[in-house]
């Protein structure tokens, strides 16, 4: 039972961290048009 | 297919363009990129794009160049962001690359003032991704006090878990929830009660109920904690936000993809009748432009050389490709597609047809349908009594423990759902109009949406609106060993000389052709003559276009149409005949009005023969004829006595009173004076067939505003109830609550495209 007093504080912090790297993509726009994305593929080189 | 299309001349372009590099030039589409070490941003918008793909080789063309850092080109409004460092980079490669790629790149300036919306885009999602991941992780923590027995779990660990979903909770608390605590706090500055307040409050109570509860289990406030209630809830009214902003993004779409679309530069031809690139904002009537294959028109204004295929699809819903020949008239905004043309610019800015439907979208989109005013004036004294009913029902449990009365009065607070009664019309109605602006058909008045799903009688103007203003040729009847498209190519060689509505009938029947005339001369009011030269054998002769006196032959059988006969050395070689043009789609769209059960009469000022033939062609049973104006209004008048529901289409210039008078008033064609007409709705290009899809759209945007409201009176009547008599935890609250409005959200997005759309 005492590893929960270090798991769960490490995943509240690995949550943030997880957020943490959400927000950074979300302000690069990587959200703000998905179509060409799933084009990529398709694309020769 | 629209690479080939596009292959200006570059010579005047590229000096034009060359110009963009110099600093006050690239400024105009440029910012510095904040805390960017020196880089710029520009926008670009491109022209020519028509499928995803497209987007990676506009990409491809523009990464490509020195000192770009990065590009983002996004494919649904057709515009590139270009990252970018000032020292190696040259704007002007920008769009000679575009151009090699087969894009046409316009500086745009005005998508700056976009980025306020896309940053407003990205800050909801990120604190809906914020609410949506602590909601996920919180509910990991809560799974174990759910699970386990009493005693299952010793009490340092609770607390422990308690910690842990406290400082997840902290998040959306002061990040998601931002909106929601901003707007009530303004509501209650100004001693409001807004939508928001019981949702703030709901969610302080909670919050603060379960924080004591967790940090001193045996406190006044019990042992009760609702972190994953918090959390999913305000999850949940976010996706409903979420959904919403969509959904007003994509009506406002249309609307911006009119507003983009007047290019920055026109080439304009000087003094010395060179063209040269200048821009927009100095052109003024009277200039002669050139339009380039690939171009928007800058004004409105009339073709003086050349033909091409026009898509005026954005003005007018049509979504094929129109021919423009010369002493055609083409409109601001508007796409060439085939050929270069030089146009006599007569209206320009903020006279222009095109910046008249912007105003009235703009203008529309801010009215509000009675339906929508009456539930904002109900939301008041329902949330007073809905904060009322939350302390009476707390103190009514307060001696079951403050723990269950604390939990009863979240309940309340934040299962009403008043969102949902007052976004059901304006939600419904919004999607609507942007459904059928992307049809043709503006909305004036949101309002007239409601009246035009309660219609029973459709009555049509004739001339303009049944039928074209001008006339069309009908039958062509030719000198024997000729062609009617040989007759009608040589006749139109002469008449597209002249603007008289015969010549130009004529002229639109031939289309493009081979054939030319010289020493052309107009006699007003009788015919042309020149000599006229053609294909496959034909020699140079003189020949005449016009009247049977002017061609000097015998009149023909005296019959009901107009005539206009073609002679050369030979004497008689053709005559044409002309009649008022029923509309393509006019039978197929009174069919369409017949099977929505609609009555559909005409009415008209013509002769009555004339009048019965058309309505006969169109499929129309009941026509009156010789009708003065002061007639067809007594006739609305009388329809209406009878408890009928009229529906006027006209053609919005000539039936003013008659269409104010009636319940709905739709107005059809191209020649409708946009700022003057008085009508609820304007079809733009006059498509007929957009009546019947309008009618149709207005019965199910009602069938869908009733369907909302019904839902969220049904359900506020029942979850109200039953949280004040302590039967429904918050948690069930703030599900049933954020799910009544995305249903809401969602049953309108069924709006969001006409029946029968290509």
């Amino acid at each position: 039972m005492d590893i929960l007093f270090l798991l769960i504080p490490l995943s509240v912090a690995l949550g943030l961290l997880i957020l943490g790297a959400l927000g950074w993509a979300v302000w690069r726009g990587q959200f703000d048009s998905l179509e060409p994305e799933a084009e990529r593929i398709l694309q020769s080189d | 297919m629209q690479s080939a299309v596009l292959t200006p001349p570059a010579d005047p372009q590229a000096a034009a363009v060359a110009a963009l590099d110099e600093p006050a030039e690239w400024q105009a589409f440029s910012r510095a990129v904040a805390g960017g070490d020196g880089l710029w941003e520009s926008y670009l918008a491109i022209e020519g794009m028509y499928c995803p793909a497209c987007s990676l080789a506009v990409e491809q063309a523009l990464a490509r160049n020195p000192g770009v850092r990065s590009v983002q080109v996004n494919g649904a409004t057709a515009t590139a962001r270009i990252v970018w460092s000032p020292g190696p980079a040259r704007p002007s490669h920008w769009f000679t690359a575009l151009k090699r790629a087969g894009y046409a790149g316009l500086p745009a300036g005005d998508l700056l003032t976009a980025a306020p919306r896309i940053h407003a885009q990205r800050l909801l999602l990120w604190r809906w991704l914020v609410a949506g991941f602590c909601m996920m992780q919180v509910m990991m923590y809560a799974l174990p006090a759910y699970l386990a027995q009493p005693g299952d779990i010793t009490p340092d660990v609770q607390a422990l878990l308690g910690w842990a979903s406290w400082i997840l909770t902290l998040p959306v608390l002061v990040f998601s929830c931002r909106p929601f605590f901003q707007s009530a706090w303004r509501d209650l500055r100004r001693l409001r009660i807004g939508m928001d307040v019981p949702v703030a409050l709901g969610i302080l109570i909670a919050f603060g109920a379960s924080t004591a509860a967790s940090f001193e289990p045996q406190g006044g406030f019990g042992g009760q904690v609702w972190y994953d209630s918090i959390t999913m809830f305000v999850f949940f009214l976010l996706s409903g936000r979420l959904l919403e902003q969509r959904l007003r993004d994509r009506t406002a779409g249309a609307l911006e993809a009119l507003v983009r679309r007047l290019p920055d530069t026109v080439l304009r031809r000087n003094g010395e009748g060179e063209f040269e690139r200048v821009a927009t904002r100095r052109l003024v009537a009277g200039d002669r432009v050139r339009v380039l294959p690939g171009e928007i028109f800058p004004a409105d204004g009339t073709v003086l050389a050349g033909d091409s295929r026009v898509d005026e699809g954005l003005l007018t819903g049509e979504s094929h490709p129109v021919l423009r020949l010369k002493g055609n008239a083409v409109v601001a905004g508007s796409h060439n597609l085939s050929g270069p043309l030089v146009v006599a610019v007569e209206r320009t800015g903020a006279q222009t047809r095109f910046s008249a439907i912007v105003a009235l979208m703009e203008r529309a989109s801010l009215d509000k349908p009675q339906l929508a005013q009456l539930a904002d004036r109900i939301a008041t004294p329902f949330l007073a009594a809905v904060l009322l009913a939350s302390i009476g029902a707390a103190a009514w449990w307060w001696s079951a423990g403050p723990a269950h009365a604390l939990g009863v009065a979240v309940a309340v607070l934040i299962v009403t759902c008043p969102c949902a009664l007052s976004l059901a019309t304006p939600a419904a109605s919004l999607a609507a109009a942007g459904a059928l602006a992307r049809r043709g058909v503006l909305v004036r008045r949101l309002q007239a949406l409601e009246s035009c799903a309660e219609l029973d009688t459709v009555v049509f103007d004739k001339t303009g609106t049944l039928t074209e203003h001008c006339v069309r040729v009908t039958r062509v009847q030719a000198r024997e060993g000729t062609t009617e498209q040989e007759t009608l190519a040589a006749a139109a060689a002469l008449a597209c000389h002249s603007l008289h509505p015969a010549s130009m009938a004529v002229a639109a029947a031939a289309g493009p052709a081979a054939w030319v005339a010289s020493q052309v001369e107009e006699i007003a009011g009788s015919g042309m003559r020149g000599n006229v030269t053609g294909p496959g054998g034909w020699e140079r002769q003189p020949m005449r276009l016009g009247s049977a006196s002017f061609c000097e032959i015998a009149q023909g059988q005296s019959g009901v149409a107009k005539q206009v006969h073609l002679t050369d050395a030979h004497g008689w070689l053709a005559t044409f005949e002309l009649d008022e043009a029923l509309r393509a789609d006019a039978a197929a769209a009174v069919g369409a009005l017949q099977q929505l059960n609609l009555r559909v009469q005409l009415l008209s000022g013509d002769q009555i023969a004339a009048v019965r033939r058309l309505a006969q062609r169109a499929g129309i049973d009941s026509c009156w004829g010789r009708q003065s104006p002061e007639d067809k209004l007594a006739h609305v008048r009388r329809l209406q006595q009878g408890f009928h529901r009229v529906a006027m289409v006209g053609d919005g210039m000539n039936d003013g009173p008659v269409l104010a008078s009636a319940d709905v008033s739709i107005a059809v064609g191209q020649a409708v004076p946009l700022a003057q007409a008085r009508s609820d709705f304007l079809i733009l290009g006059g498509q007929l067939r957009a009546v019947p899809a309008l009618l149709q759209h207005a019965r199910k945007t009602r069938a869908v505003v009733r369907q909302n409201l019904a839902w969220a009176a049904a359900y506020n009547a029942l979850c109200v109830p039953l949280a004040v008599a302590g039967w429904m935890p918050p948690w069930a609250a703030g599900l049933g609550m954020a799910a009544s409005s995305l249903a809401v959200v969602l049953n309108s997005t069924r709006l969001a495209k006409v029946q029968g759309e290509d």
